[in-house]
């Protein structure tokens, strides 16, 4: 849910990351931060076990294009990808804007990678949202390993819904197609707050 | 479905009123006032030291998750959260559905004054944010749908 603040002249949106365990979804924020000057990000928390996996979120606030006066800021989380965290994921999912489905394209790695995009769409309906409205990308990372599965299997796998998302390739830890996404899920998001009907079909096709 | 939130200058006002009337009233050093999705909608302070931003983030994840343990007990859920550190302590209690408020103090007061005064506080900003969520979102400047170069979205420079 946006918030507007006409006193601030702010517009706040969220923006989740979600996916399986170990696909990317830390290393995609961690990239967003490294890039971005100061003056356009916060302090990037990381809630994380002692190896590193997320166990409740990373959270980033990040800013983007003043419009029509108001800045606009983003709250970009991540979620813990593993199974056994659905409790936690959903709990972030609260108030969410936006979605970078952070898929990891290694062909062993294929059946999470569904299981985990079938339960956004659940965990979604939790809160009356729906997918197939919800400005969505899928970021196929790790595509720089050698076991990495064709994009076109892929996107059969992940992206034959009615509505077909935009999907971007990526190497996170490089950085390599990480903006790309965020900054076409800023975009969807903002056009499907403040858009034209028409122009947030085009923009999803 | 959760609805979006518009502030306008007559409401930011009332609430920078209430928060201030707080402060003073009890004591505390800092109110925030945070939709339970993590973000910063007003505060109010003494001391412009801490990370509202990042304190928003964590105290509506905190709140959520003993939340969760609460329906776990069978309760609908823990209306106020009160975490005590050695100086500065926190009181998180709920607005409506979807706002918390939280309240930083120190030894200058105690639980039980902030407990009090908050929750009157509470009540006043739920009739104004009950106003505030029942006005239309696209008004003044953004009374007009964007445009799609107006929606350029950039966050940061793409490489691929």
């Amino acid at each position: 849910m946006s918030i507007i603040n006409y006193a601030a002249k702010e517009i706040n949106f969220k923006v989740v990351y979600y996916g399986p365990g170990v696909a990317g979804k830390t290393a995609s924020l961690q990239h967003v931060h490294r890039s971005l000057p100061d003056v356009n990000k916060g302090k990037m928390i990381s809630l994380a076990t002692g190896d590193d996996r997320t166990i409740f979120f990373d959270f980033l606030p990040v800013s983007a294009l003043t419009v029509r006066g108001f800045v606009t800021k983003f709250q970009l989380y991540t979620v813990p990808g593993q199974v056994y965290y659905n409790m936690t994921r959903k709990l972030v999912l609260r108030g969410v804007d936006g979605v970078v489905f952070v898929a990891d394209s290694q062909f062993e790695r294929l059946k999470e990678n569904a299981e985990s995009f079938r339960n956004l769409e659940e965990n979604l309906r939790e809160y009356n949202y729906d997918l197939d409205r919800m400005p969505c990308v899928i970021q196929y990372n790790k595509r720089d390993l050698p076991n990495a599965a064709p994009v076109p299997y892929l996107e059969y796998m992940l992206n034959r819904r009615a509505r077909r998302v935009p999907s971007f390739e990526s190497v996170a830890s490089r950085g390599a197609g990480v903006f790309d996404a965020l900054n076409t899920v800023s975009r969807m998001v903002l056009l499907s707050e403040f858009g034209q009907e028409q122009e947030v079909q085009r923009n999803a096709s | 479905m959760l609805r979006d939130l518009v502030i306008h200058e007559n409401e930011a006002a009332r609430i920078g009123q209430v928060l201030g009337s707080f402060l003073e009233e009890s004591g505390a050093s800092e109110a925030l006032l945070i939709d339970r999705s993590g973000q910063l909608l007003a505060s109010s302070g003494k001391t412009a030291t801490f990370d509202t931003v990042s304190i928003s983030a964590l105290a509506a994840g905190a709140f959520s998750s003993t939340g969760a343990i609460a329906e776990l007990l069978g309760e609908t859920e823990f209306s106020v959260l009160f975490h005590q550190g050695v100086r500065e302590s926190i009181h998180v209690s709920t607005v409506d559905g979807e706002t918390i408020l939280l309240a930083i103090f120190n030894d200058g007061t105690t639980v039980g004054m902030v407990r009090l005064f908050a929750k009157e506080a509470c009540r006043a900003i739920g009739a104004v944010l009950a106003e505030a969520r029942a006005q239309p979102r696209r008004v003044g400047a953004l009374a007009l749908p964007l445009t799609s170069d107006e929606a350029g979205g950039r966050i940061g420079p793409e490489s691929r």
